[in-house]
């Protein structure tokens, strides 16, 4: 365990009631590193990363990011250096507030001045016309709707982003779109990702890591080279490798 | 009827389907035409393709302000533009029917899923509520539900979502309908369970010569399990092709779109984007 390590997972374990749904994970994301999770619905993938976004305060273990071991509640500096992409753009924007108002929001609550520059550049990076500034969510697509939240996130500068599925929402062709600024995004700022996604070929083009889960267990990590060699050495890895390439007629 | 008509379960020429809205006209499907026989028939595209009203126009689904019109739309020679609402209904369910995407929304909430099974059956068949039960545990059987007994009784809150479709499936497939409409079918569904539910609906049109329509976002998925595929953009045929054939496929918008998709093989720093063509939709 390296003490450098962006996030460091330690034994980190989650149940609702009765259902254990993280069991004993443990996992290092390096810094400007993108980590995939991939796994089935129910795997605990998305609650993994709602534990390190701070959205799920009944867990036990130990969770360091950026050098800092973490408490249940987190405070604000936390918020400002990890940022999370949620998976349906439809939800995840309040219906009744402009593009200017969701990005104006984290900004007051930090206290930052110069909102307006702030958000023109973060419109400006995510690729949104400045003519949107005003505009409702029910009036943008898919694909902007994900924008504005990709934006939210980025207003605020932080240096981890948590994906939760940010494209499966989304039509293949916005989907490029999408996952095209967020790879430019990273190299421009050396963000540090974790990625969700239940899409090996989307994790596979993205990270550079990935961990399996199922059950909420992590199965196997391995690199994108061993994906896409199509080399993994657990059973389950391999099967639901098998099951993403399609439909195959028995003989 | 001539030879060709005769083969064919379902004959649509220039099919479209408008929406007459306040602010204007809009257009779901522009002029579609094609041909079902006993095959898996694909149809992709992306959302706002007109893929979806295909398959309800076909039922008469279309809801209100919406109108379909065809120059031609026939199920087994018979014309579906002049039968009446009451033929229609009686044709949907037990020649035509379909799945839809999502069981948590498609299934009735407040009755068993054994009895809106059987319910489906009796719609259609003169049988008596034990006959029926018996149909449908024998439906819930061929659908590989492995304790039919159990689940017939249970509610669709009380079932996966795997299961659920297949409850689906069965419901749709008791009153053997000549052609099965299938719209995203296995998209709410995990990968590995997504197979099962293919597998399943593979071995039973297959096994009782039915027609499919498999309407689906997902480029690999039909190229891998339909037999010829309709690629839709704008309610427009861009192109129609052979499934095993969609990698060597002409039309621009279809290489656009295998071209934005990550390929695990191919690995890109960036991905191919769509330039969309307004030509298309001329």
């Amino acid at each position: 365990m390296s003490t450098n390590s962006a996030i460091n997972v330690d034994k980190l374990n989650v149940s609702f009631g009765d259902s254990h749904v993280v069991k004993d994970l443990s996992f290092a994301v390096e810094p400007g590193e993108s980590y995939g999770i991939v796994g089935e619905s129910g795997s605990g993938k998305s609650t993994v990363l709602r534990v390190l976004a701070g959205l799920n305060r009944d867990w036990s273990g130990e969770v360091d990011i950026l050098g800092k071991r973490q408490p249940k509640v987190r405070d604000k500096a936390f918020y400002r250096a990890v940022q999370m992409v949620f998976q349906d753009p439809y939800g995840s924007l309040h219906p009744k507030k402009t593009v200017d108002d969701t990005l104006a929001e984290p900004l007051a609550i930090h206290g930052i001045r110069d909102a307006e520059a702030k958000i023109s550049r973060a419109m400006q990076d995510v690729g949104l016309p400045t003519s949107f500034r005003f505009r409702y969510p029910h009036q943008l697509s898919g694909g902007q709707r994900q924008r504005v939240a990709i934006a939210r996130a980025l207003v605020l500068e932080p240096t981890i982003l948590l994906l939760d599925e940010p494209t499966s929402a989304l039509d293949v062709s916005i989907q490029a779109e999408v996952l095209n600024l967020l790879q430019a995004l990273r190299h421009e700022r050396k963000l540090t990702y974790i990625l969700v996604s239940h899409d090996l070929a989307v994790v596979g083009h993205m990270c550079e890591r990935l961990l399996v889960m199922q059950f909420g267990r992590g199965v196997e990590e391995m690199t994108a080279q061993t994906l896409a060699a199509r080399a993994p050495q657990t059973a389950y890895a391999q099967q639901l490798l098998t099951a993403s390439e399609g439909f195959r007629r028995a003989g | 009827m001539n030879a060709t008509s005769e083969q064919a379960l379902l004959t649509l020429d220039d099919l479209r389907v408008d929406f007459h809205t306040p602010t204007g006209i809009v257009n779901a499907v522009r002029g579609l035409s094609f041909t079902l026989g006993r095959e898996r028939l694909g149809i992709v595209g992306e959302s706002g393709s007109g893929k979806s009203m295909t398959g309800r126009a076909i039922l008469d689904l279309i809801p209100h302000p919406g109108v379909v019109t065809a120059k031609r739309m026939e199920f087994r020679g018979k014309d579906l533009t002049t039968m009446d609402k009451a033929s229609r209904r009686k044709l949907r369910g037990r020649h035509i029917s379909m799945v839809m995407q999502d069981p948590k929304f498609s299934l009735n909430p407040v009755q068993t899923v054994g009895d809106q099974i059987a319910e489906a059956y009796r719609v259609h068949h003169k049988a008596s509520a034990r006959e029926a039960k018996e149909r449908s545990l024998s439906m819930l059987e061929a659908v590989q539900i492995r304790e039919p007994g159990r689940v017939y009784d249970l509610y669709p809150h009380e079932v996966s979502g795997g299961m659920g479709q297949r409850v689906m499936i069965a419901m749709m497939l008791i009153a053997e309908p000549e052609i099965l409409i299938a719209d995203e079918p296995t998209s709410a569904l995990d990968v590995t369970v997504q197979l099962q539910v293919l597998k399943i609906l593979d071995d039973l049109v297959t096994s009782r010569g039915m027609g499919l329509i498999f309407i689906s976002h997902d480029l690999h998925l039909v190229k891998s399990f339909c037999d010829r595929v309709i690629v839709m953009y704008g309610g427009k045929a861009m192109e129609t092709l052979p499934a095993g054939e969609l990698d060597r496929a002409q039309h621009p918008y279809t290489r656009g779109l295998l071209g934005c998709l990550p390929d695990l093989d191919h690995p890109r720093e960036t991905l191919a984007t769509l330039n969309r063509d307004p030509a298309w939709l001329a």
